[in-house]
């Protein structure tokens, strides 16, 4: 506490920028004991995502998994969101800044609006929908999209007829159609906005991105065919949500269009119209696009024109690959140069070069542009005013070692901002940042933060079952073909349910308030909601009515989208009619619903890393000035892993010296304790409460586990490696450099994706393509007389990456491109090597003599990842690589709680990204690790030893071990270790296991209600 | 323990279909382990015959229940009464159970819901083996702990018989030959000049082949007899 007190730096953090990447810094910090402040510049946080209709490669709904995000953020007590809000000075220095927000005038009153949306209706001034992407219409008075946090409308000013009116002197009040509307009396024609100041430790910047304006590639027809739309209005254009409704429709003539063309990097790789560096999304994204597109309807025949595939990320080749072989996706290797509508049809007529050369002239009924990623319009200002140094491209500056760090101390950088990249890679610079800052101001942890004061839970145990039922619309997705009042109707009069009404959307903020109010009014004592999956909303519900005062456990939710309207499109009566009994269902199960007592446990304060690579001994690092004692457990005799063997990275950085200092500090920082040659034995207990036996005997507690495992480096069988010395990976390469062992003159042939993406390895090494220009480039500067060839599948140098291809080109690196079913053939020839090759280009056989053949061998899993795996029960990719437990939004977590990965155990990648996830996972530990005591779970098997038999079933199918046998040689149960998977349950024969709130009789009611006939017949 | 498993259940069906007020009646001691007769499973085949009810427009009321054992009458004093007021109980009890239950169940007829195979081990979760036929003679000792007339497919008692192949029966490449795992076993044990020991013609009259079988403890069988004289 005295160091608290004595300390300057502040216990509050400053976000800038309400996306994913933002939301995800502004949870981890708000859940670990920090005050945050996220400034966002629109009327609502959501940032990019929102508009995305799924995304890849689940099919996830992007909306879905984002709104619940949104909500947890704009419902925690510890994150104030600024919308509508700009920072215009930033004063201080890390641990303590002061900032200036300007706060634009919204015109309604956030304290009165309930967001019902009368004034919406009413509003007669439509405005081109940003959210749609101009493809649809707004109000001047407005929420940016349904789900909106918060949901408080808007007016904006540059359109409505009222403000513009005055502005322009006018005498008599104009409209003023949304002040009558509004009930609550929220609207403030005269609200002037304002400025506030916060005193924070630490900035976030994560302001996202701007896209490119294809307009300005005259030739494309953006704006002047309007069967051209970009990427973005194709994924509103897909989206049930969007302008057709997820209908796939041309904007020109609502025509269904058989053939659609996407043309990739639109805006991107290309230094003269538009932008030099890769977007790193646009080739994915696409090809999520086309799949969709076929999926919505299977008559479209989806065509990709692409210079390069970069599906580099993790299972990113397994999903082009099914793209091509299952949805009949054509992908073609051109550069479209000209669009051209042909009069009348509104098709479009694209010409292209194929690759022999010959011009094609092909028609297509619609067109993407698959739009690419730029900082914003006023990024050079926003620089500005934060006081950092931006790059020559204006995004934020920072360097591979420190990815996530600007020029200006105390102040991070997340997401789109520092480069383009996806959504899993900004969802992991979110907890990056957030670790980053934890560890700036580990000792001002919990000084600013409150406590959430929740009402004492009501005694329901013993009364009649008074169950209220929401029955969502959710837009049109449930409400296009379940004939929702109908379901209300149905259901209203069943016993225990004392009130059922409808909803456009259950999840928005302004619902939860009403649910709280009715259940207050109604005395309600149990709720069911009718919407979508309990995967991504039942925490929300739950959380809903615990704050009215009931036991989380009382609620229930009836899927009637995904497992009714979304599979029963076009079937309104019998999708009714399944929605109806979905319903009652619930209902059933409601009325058996009893509170549930959760338990909390100790957590020790320290953390297990298993690796001592970069990714081990960064989070450990991290972690450690976090102020956690952290263990770093490695196998070998030394720390640092596979970045012993590197040298430079691709943009120069001296990577030996840069691990030097790492060991260093990781051995000289008093909280961490390493443990070369060494191993874990086993490891016991649960999250916050892990006991570790290592092979040299040590026993360590700690609360939380990060698996830095690490990959290895391919061990090349083709080629003639191992059998010629003039056969190198390029490793031995790079260290042939380091060592300036490289002779004038020579000749290298590289070959890229050597052991990668062919089967049984169908995956993408990442850091290949780089690693082949980073040498090339070092030859050829060290000496122009060399001559370095690149024969390659694809270069994917994404991201700013592609400077480094560029500039190898011009130093006259020759790239050549060769095809999988037609790979280079490498033989001894006198001193030296030559490799045949088919140039594509000169349609012709290449015989490249070589003094050095050089191999791109790619990445595997390290051996030990397997028996690391099971030893803590965390599953793997077909590949070997571990599965984290959303491939989009948890990307360094484990669905076990407590145990985190990062690195190369969890898929191939650069050294900065090695990095970034390292720090993640030491932000997301440090949300664990931070809190006195854990909540366990509610859902969990009860065991009864009275019915038991001890036939040990449980015992042999438990896969986290919590049935044991006791003392007394009978069945006894650990409850802080079960999972509440419910496997025992369903195995024991004598029903003494039995999961709270998925109890038997629970199930059983479920069933009957799902399999009753008319009763009178039935009976039973 | 018994081992049973489920009668199909068309076969189950075609049994109560002609009923009204039905009792599925389960036993939770070694059915219930083997995953075929206790009272869940009995509430399962509850649930199945009243689903098929309502899709054939059978009315039928259908009820389950389940006690500790079927085969000690004082488990099922306490449900006696409400069991005599169904029409037919569907008993998923072993064998032992159905008969036990339908001596004392007066004019309602019990009838059974699972096949009573074997008794036997449970090698690991889901999968039974039976190890011991019961013929009321054992001799264990002297074929090393495995017995031929559980084990052995024509219980031969002094070795194997000419189907032996490669250590299977041959009857089934999934069957061990009995007296193969006899051999190893004594094998391992030194124990194989035992087996040199001829014998003799088995006498099955301590086993089914003597009928009903009746074991009363000695001191309850003084009783009994005690009793019998004084009535005479």
């Amino acid at each position: 506490m005295s160091d608290k007190l004595s300390s300057n730096k502040k216990g509050s953090v400053l976000v800038v920028g309400g996306g994913i990447g933002g939301m995800q810094a502004s949870l981890d910090l708000a859940d670990s004991g920090f005050k945050v402040h996220m400034v966002q510049k629109e009327p609502s946080i959501g940032g990019t995502m929102v508009m995305l209709d799924k995304t890849f490669p689940t099919g996830d709904c992007s909306m879905c998994m984002i709104s619940p995000k949104m909500v947890e953020v704009g419902r925690h007590l510890n994150v104030d969101i600024h919308t509508l809000a700009e920072v215009v000075s930033v004063e201080g220095e890390e641990g303590n800044f002061r900032a200036k927000i300007r706060l634009a005038p919204r015109y309604v009153d956030p304290a009165k609006c309930t967001g019902c949306g009368e004034c919406e209706a009413q509003c007669p001034k439509k405005v081109p929908s940003e959210f749609d992407q101009q493809l649809g219409n707004r109000k001047s008075i407005y929420a940016l999209f349904p789900q909106a946090v918060p949901n408080t409308r808007a007016i904006d000013d540059r359109y409505c007829l009222f403000l513009t009116s005055r502005k322009k002197g006018a005498k008599k009040d104009v409209c003023k159609k949304c002040e009558k509307a509004c009930k609550a009396g929220a609207i403030n024609y005269d609200d002037k906005g304002q400025e506030i100041e916060v005193n924070v430790g630490s900035i976030i910047l994560a302001p996202g991105l701007d896209r490119y304006n294809a307009k300005v590639r005259g030739e494309l027809g953006l704006g002047r065919w309007p069967n051209v739309v970009t990427s973005l209005q194709f994924e509103r254009i897909l989206s049930a949500s969007g302008p057709f409704k997820g209908e796939v429709k041309r904007p020109s003539d609502d025509k269904h269009p058989k053939k659609v063309a996407w043309i990739q990097c639109v805006g991107s790789r290309d230094p003269h119209n538009a932008n030099p560096w890769c977007s790193s999304v646009c080739c994915m994204y696409a090809t999520k696009q086309s799949i969709i597109a076929k999926e919505h309807d299977k008559h479209i025949e989806p065509a990709i024109f692409y210079m390069d595939m970069r599906a580099f990320g993790k299972d990113f080749d397994k999903y082009v690959e099914r793209a091509k072989n299952e949805y009949g996706v054509r992908y073609q290797r051109a550069m479209v140069s000209a669009i051209r509508e042909d009069p009348g049809s509104g098709d479009l007529v694209l010409r292209y070069a194929a690759e022999d050369g010959s011009l094609i002239d092909e028609t297509f009924e619609m067109v993407v542009l698959s739009i690419g990623f730029e900082p914003h319009k006023d990024a050079a200002e926003f620089a500005k005013t934060f006081g950092i140094e931006p790059n020559v491209y204006k995004f934020a500056k920072t360097s591979p070692l420190n990815p996530v760090e600007t020029t200006r101390k105390g102040v991070f950088v997340t997401g789109t901002y520092q480069g383009p990249k996806d959504i899993p890679d900004t969802v992991m610079q979110g907890s990056a940042v957030a670790g980053e800052a934890m560890a700036l101001l580990s000792e001002a942890r919990g000084t600013e933060t409150i406590k959430k004061e929740l009402p004492p839970e009501k005694e329901v145990l013993g009364e009649e079952p008074r169950i209220g039922v929401l029955v969502c619309h959710c837009g049109i997705n449930i409400a296009s073909t379940v004939q929702v009042e109908q379901v209300v109707e149905a259901v209203k009069d069943l016993p225990g349910v004392v009130y059922a009404t409808n909803t456009l959307y259950a999840c928005s903020q302004d619902t939860q308030e009403t649910i709280k109010q009715l259940v207050k009014e109604k005395n309600l004592n149990r709720l069911v909601v009718a919407s979508c999956t309990p995967r991504t909303h039942e925490p929300l519900f739950q959380e809903t009515i615990r704050d009215a005062g009931l036991n989380k456990y009382l609620f229930d939710l009836a899927d009637i989208r995904e497992q009714c309207s979304w599979c029963h499109m076009g079937h309104k009566e019998e999708a009714t009619k399944k929605a109806i009994r979905i319903v009652k269902m619930a209902i059933a199960k409601s009325r058996l619903q009893e509170p549930i007592k959760t338990d909390t446990v100790g957590v020790t304060p320290a953390c297990l890393i298993i690796g001592g690579g970069i990714a081990g001994m960064t989070a450990a690092l991290s972690l450690a000035d976090q102020g956690f004692q952290v263990s770093i457990v490695e196998k070998e005799n030394e720390l640092g892993g596979l970045v012993r063997n590197l040298y430079r990275t691709l943009e120069g950085n001296d990577v030996r010296e840069f691990l030097a200092s790492r060991i260093g500090q990781v051995r000289s920082h008093p909280k961490i304790k390493v443990f070369t040659g060494t191993e874990v034995r086993n490891t016991d207990g649960f999250v916050g409460n892990f006991k570790t036996t290592l092979t040299d005997g040590t026993e360590i507690s700690h609360g939380a586990i990060i698996l830095t495992t690490g990959g290895i480096e391919y061990e090349p069988t083709e080629y003639l490696y191992k059998e010629s010395d003039r056969v190198v990976t390029q490793r031995e390469l790079e260290k042939k450099i380091a060592a300036a062992e490289v002779q004038a003159g020579n000749r290298y042939v590289m070959i890229q994706c050597v052991g990668s993406r062919e089967e049984p390895n169908q995956y993408c090494s990442r850091i290949c393509c780089q690693d082949a220009v980073k040498n090339a480039i070092a030859i050829k500067e060290k000496d122009p007389s060399a001559q370095v060839f690149i024969l390659y599948r694809d270069i994917r140098t994404y991201g700013l990456r592609e400077d480094y291809y560029k500039k190898a080109r011009e130093l006259g690196v020759i790239f050549v491109r060769y095809d999988v079913n037609r790979k280079p053939e490498v033989a001894q020839s006198g001193n030296g090597m030559s490799v045949k090759t088919w140039d594509y280009m000169l349609n012709r056989e290449l015989n490249i003599g070589a003094d050095w053949v050089v191999l791109s061998a790619g990445f595997r899993p390290h051996p030990t990842t397997e028996k690391v795996g099971a030893l803590y029960k965390v599953t793997r990719n077909p590949d070997g690589y571990f599965l984290e437990a959303h491939v989009k939004l948890r990307p360094v977590d484990f669905p076990s709680e407590g145990i985190f990965v990062a690195g190369l155990a969890h898929a191939p990648k650069n050294l900065d990204e090695t990095i970034t996830q390292a720090l993640a996972s030491a932000g997301r530990a440090g949300v664990v690790l931070s809190h006195d005591r854990l909540a366990i779970s509610g859902i969990i098997a009860k065991h009864r030893k009275d019915l038991c038999m001890s036939c040990l079933s449980c015992f042999r199918v438990c896969p986290f071990d919590s049935p044991y046998i006791g003392e007394d040689g009978k069945v006894a149960h650990n409850e802080v270790k079960c999972h509440g998977c419910g496997i025992c349950a369903a195995i024991c024969p004598a029903k003494a296991f039995q999961v709270n709130n998925f109890r038997d009789d629970q199930i059983l009611a479920m069933i009957d209600v799902a399999v009753e006939c008319d009763t009178s017949v039935a009976g039973g | 323990m018994i081992v049973g498993k489920q009668k199909p259940f068309e076969e189950i069906w075609n049994m109560v279909k002609d009923f009204k007020k039905v009792l599925v009646y389960g036993c939770n001691t070694c059915v219930a382990i083997c995953h075929a007769g206790g009272g869940k499973e009995a509430e399962i085949i509850a649930s199945m015959i009243r689903i098929k009810a309502a899709e054939e427009g059978v009315p039928m009321e259908v009820k389950h229940a389940g006690i500790e054992r079927h085969c000690e009458p004082e488990y099922f004093e306490p449900l006696m009464e409400e069991v005599k007021t169904y029409d037919l109980v569907l008993s998923t009890a072993c064998g032992v159970g159905v008969n036990f239950l339908s001596e004392r169940i007066g004019n309602i007829p019990v009838y059974p819901g699972i096949n009573t195979e074997f008794f036997g081990a449970v090698p690991q979760a889901g999968v039974f083996t039976e190890l011991c036929a019961g013929c009321g003679n054992c001799i264990l000792h002297l074929t090393g702990g495995i017995c031929p007339i559980a084990r052995c497919s024509k219980s031969l008692m002094n070795g194997p018989c000419g189907g032996t192949n490669k250590g299977k029966c041959e009857i089934s490449q999934e069957v061990d030959c009995g007296w193969y795992l006899i051999v190893e076993r004594m094998k391992q044990l030194g124990t194989v000049d035992k087996l040199y020991a001829i014998q003799q013609p088995r006498n099955w009259s301590t086993a089914r082949d003597g009928g009903p079988r009746r074991v009363v403890l000695a001191h309850i069988q003084d009783l009994e007899e005690e009793e019998a004289k004084k009535e005479s």
